[in-house]
């Protein structure tokens, strides 16, 4: 019923514009496609494209917004994107796009992957947004070129380069928690040459929502990033280029285990360094060589307060390396190639795993941008990855834009995604000291089984490991329809349907009893699920100084076993009032766990050129989401086991002075002071932090 | 023309059959009289001892009448127990079927099981919520029926209804707050007895 109402005002653009373009068309003005032009994006396409043509759902934040806003951490920035949600969770911050977990959505800087996670999340506070040029978000599967990970989108951190001479700033940002923020950034350009690099410090000292229970929410934390980035033109045609990003963070945690409190310090290290070389051997083909390694470590100390005994060490270390080639050739002006091809080589190695584990890979991937006609971009392309421990997989991807006048763009794609199985869910072999559980990775059940029966430790065996299936990749089929509407300067209007399919979903069941009484898991392809619904985003310029905005998102995230089952009328509920039992139907199930049905944003800007001041202020609304089951039956239906729906208000106001050498502002994050003490924990409260940035620049 | 025919042919062919079919069913000779009784037994306390009830007397049984076979079904703790294999001298035995109560109007024929040691008959009536709210609750999963054929061989269905005195509404802040959560061993319950030793609950 609703997404019919919301299709329907979708489709209002259509009805009037298609009108309109037919009489305006011959009109068309060239200023408008320079203006538009100006605004390229890479992420899409791993090639410069612009934005309003670029086929594929797409979002571009820039530095100067970001800046203005006060906002320090990638966290911050995505959290108030339309259609992007940060999940509450105890691993970490991370992102839900189109309904899809943290874990299918690769993180890129400039265009190479972050390594790292957490059952799953890579933890986004750990990306300053210090010294970049524009954040770019690709909403649907990306694998067709990024491989593994991309199979709800990515999120592109496209570093800075410096402007020419001299330049510099110091910027700080102080507040609540004492959360203080502090850059230092230098740089130097010449003609040839330029170098830069900046250090960062985030600390906070966390926070506390139950103070009595005497266990911090958010430990303290200090957290450095030192960065430096360097390139060297050799002549015309040839770029050298080096990246190097250091991360490290400590955090203390505290935990209460059987009436003794335990604590400690946890250390994780991030390392990248990417050099990569151009060659433009034409005017029609470019070459791009690339190297990577990454390398992420974590280690924890956790001891018992009381007589200093150790409660739990752990170390987990994670290396990537690649080597790719790209070539990019442009065969006529409509029509340019793509192709690609590298190996990649990952190891771990960690407390959980037997030894040390190893990955090898290679792909290749090939794209075509052509345009048939001056209207109408065609873009295909696909990937083929080959793995050493699972199935080969191939990504395709069809995606067309179509300009039905200069104001307006309709685009659609379709494409394949997928996620490899993880290091976790091959190699765990982890057993819960306090609790007695077991899980075990799919590749070590066997063993992991055989020694917990030699030990005398298993009660029944529920599947046999050597039945087991071999896991494959879990994989998704995505359509996207949307548009992209801009009659005049100060009304930019875009519009997205998404349906993904996903199958072979990865989830823990149980392989044995133990004689304990708990339960060993392991990983099987289990679930179906779909995730669709629309999103819209709409920004207008009042007047001169002021700009409204607004976004809004609908979403559908279900698991098809289970409307199966609810269709056979096999799931049943009890009435809170009668404690009786009652079949559920179609419209109680509430989908998957943690995804709000609406979510919505307002923003309000006024920018005054003359003082510069700039002033902002957004309202975000989540919507209820399922996030527990009371009633026993596995899936959400009853009120109780929603959260509240709830608005963050953020709000920001700065001033520039001396000629924009300094600038001073103001933020506010959830200034109405929500919380939920006993669902949601990463909402701290009201957050205020102050700031002050210099910068100079000497040509 | 052709297609209104066809209708009203196929209309009054449909009455014919409905009118005759309905004729047939009030010339049967009597049905048999279902010897079912139906009852929602409120509190059963069973929080100093186990509890033990009759579900063809539809009463508690108590005292040296717990070690014959008078008993059908024993509720202590967590644990749903039935007379027979070893948990009493009867021969009842039981499963759990997935179901309403109301639309589980014929006992399975086959698939029962008595009591053994460790792997009672009866067991995932109930989830622990343990830390998540309401904290440390034991919550009554739905669908759960438990048909039991009885030492005498007549069927029965249990649907347990509640665990705490007064079948409270464990959505709420009082049930909630364990400070004013309502006392635990407390079964509410209702159940249908065949009497006539047939499978159906009708």
């Amino acid at each position: 019923m609703q997404i019919k109402y919301i299709l329907y005002v979708l489709a209002m653009p259509f009805t009037f514009n298609i009108a309109y373009a037919q009489r305006r068309d011959t009109l068309k003005k060239d200023t408008v496609n320079i203006k538009q032009l100006k605004e390229v994006v890479v992420t899409g396409t791993r090639t410069p494209k612009s934005l309003q043509q670029v086929p594929i759902p797409i979002t571009r934040i820039t530095a100067d917004e970001i800046k203005k806003k006060g906002l320090v951490r990638l966290n911050e920035v995505l959290a108030e994107q339309t259609g992007m949600t940060i999940l509450d969770d105890p691993h970490g911050q991370g992102i839900q796009i189109q309904g899809f977990d943290p874990a299918y959505t690769m993180i890129l800087i400039d265009g190479l992957p972050l390594i790292g996670r957490n059952t799953g999340i890579l933890e986004l506070s750990r990306i300053t947004t210090n010294n970049i040029d524009r954040i770019e978000i690709v909403k649907g599967p990306t694998s067709s070129l990024y491989g593994s990970e991309a199979m709800a989108g990515v999120v592109n951190i496209i570093t800075a380069d410096p402007v020419k001479g001299i330049s510099g700033d110091v910027a700080t940002r102080y507040g609540t928690n004492n959360t203080a923020d502090l850059t230092l950034n230098s740089a130097y350009k010449n003609d040839r040459f330029y170098i830069s690099g900046f250090a960062n410090r985030y600390s906070s000292d966390g926070y506390t929502l139950q103070s009595s229970s005497g266990l911090p929410t958010v430990s303290p934390f200090a957290g450095y990033t030192l960065n430096g980035k360097s390139s060297y033109k050799i002549d015309d045609r040839t770029t050298i280029k080096l990246s190097v990003r250091y991360y490290t963070n400590d955090q203390d945690s505290r935990y209460l285990v059987d009436n003794r409190y335990a604590g400690g310090t946890g250390t994780e290290k991030d390392f990248n360094i990417a050099p990569v070389i151009t060659h433009r051997f034409t005017d029609k083909l470019l070459s791009t060589l690339q190297l990577y390694r990454s390398t992420y470590k974590t280690n924890s100390d956790v001891r018992y307060e009381d007589d200093k005994s150790v409660y739990d060490q752990t170390y987990f270390n994670q290396a990537f390396n690649r080597a790719e080639l790209q070539n990019d050739y442009a065969v006529k002006d409509n029509l340019k190639l793509t192709a690609g091809a590298g190996g990649q080589y990952e190891t771990v190695e960690a407390t959980r795993y037997t030894k040390l584990q190893s990955f090898t890979s290679g792909y290749g991937y090939f794209q075509a941008d052509w345009l048939p006609v001056k209207k109408l971009d065609v873009i295909a392309g696909g990937r083929y990855d080959m793995h050493s421990v699972y199935k080969s997989q191939f990504s395709p991807k069809l995606a067309a834009s179509y300009a039905l006048s200069s104001k307006f763009t309709v685009l659609g794609s379709a494409g394949k995604g997928y996620k490899a199985p993880d290091f976790r869910q091959l190699y765990l072999n982890f057993t819960n000291a306090e609790v007695g559980y077991s899980v075990f990775g799919y590749e070590e059940a066997s063993a992991g089984i055989q020694r917990l029966q030699q030990a005398g430790q298993i009660e029944t065996i529920l599947i046999d490991p050597a039945t087991l299936k071999s896991l494959n990749a879990e994989s998704s089929t995505a359509f996207n329809l949307g548009y992209r509407y801009k009659p005049t300067n100060k009304l930019y209007w875009t519009a997205n349907l998404f349906r993904n399919n996903i199958t072979n979903l990865i989830e823990t069941a149980a392989i044995a009893i133990k004689t304990n009484g708990q339960s060993v898991f392991s990983y099987f392809n289990l679930n179906k699920v779909y995730t669709q619904g629309v999103e819209t985003d709409l920004s207008y310029q009042l007047f001169k100084p002021l700009q409204v905005a607004a976004g809004f998102q609908y979403l559908e995230a279900y698991d098809q076993d289970v409307l199966d089952q609810i269709a056979a009328g096999k799931v049943f509920t009890k009435d809170p009032e009668t404690n009786l039992t009652k079949v559920i139907k179609r419209s109680d199930y509430g989908g998957l766990l943690g995804r709000s049905k609406y979510t919505y944003n307002v923003r309000v800007n006024y920018q005054e050129d003359k003082t510069g001041i700039n002033a902002s202020i957004r309202a975000i609304y989540r919507g209820r989401y399922g996030y527990k089951d009371t009633d026993g039956n596995g899936i959400v239906n009853r009120n109780d086991e929603y959260t509240k729906g709830y608005v963050l208000v953020n709000a920001s106001l700065s001033k520039p002075f001396l000629k924009d050498a300094f600038r001073v502002q103001l933020t506010a994050q959830n200034l109405l002071n929500y919380k939920d003490a006993q669902v949601i924990l990463n909402l701290p409260g009201r957050l205020i932090y102050a700031g002050i940035t210099y910068n100079f620049n000497k040509k | 023309m052709n297609k209104f025919t066809t209708l009203s042919l196929a209309l009054s062919s449909a009455i014919i059959l409905l009118a005759s079919s309905c004729s047939k069913n009030s010339d049967d000779p009597t049905p048999a009289v279902s010897k079912l009784t139906t009852k929602t037994v409120a509190d059963l306390d069973g929080s100093t001892a186990a509890a033990y009830y009759s579900l063809s007397t539809g009463a508690q049984i108590t005292g040296a009448d717990t070690a014959s076979t008078k008993w059908d079904i024993k509720f202590k703790g967590t644990s749903i127990f039935i007379n027979g294999g070893t948990s009493g001298t009867g021969t009842t035995q039981a499963q759990i079927v997935s179901n309403t109560f109301e639309t589980l109007t014929t006992a399975p024929t086959a698939n029962y099981k008595s009591d053994a040691a460790g792997t009672p008959a009866i067991s995932g009536w109930y989830t622990y919520t343990a830390t998540t709210e309401p904290q440390h609750a034991i919550l009554t999963v739905p669908g759960k029926i438990i048909v039991l054929k009885t030492s005498a061989g007549n069927y029965a269905k249990v649907e347990i209804i509640s665990y705490y005195k007064g079948n409270p509404n464990t959505t709420t802040a009082t049930f909630a707050d364990l400070a004013t959560r309502p006392a635990s061993r407390f079964y509410t319950f209702r159940f249908a007895y065949q009497g006539d030793g047939t499978t159906s609950f009708k």
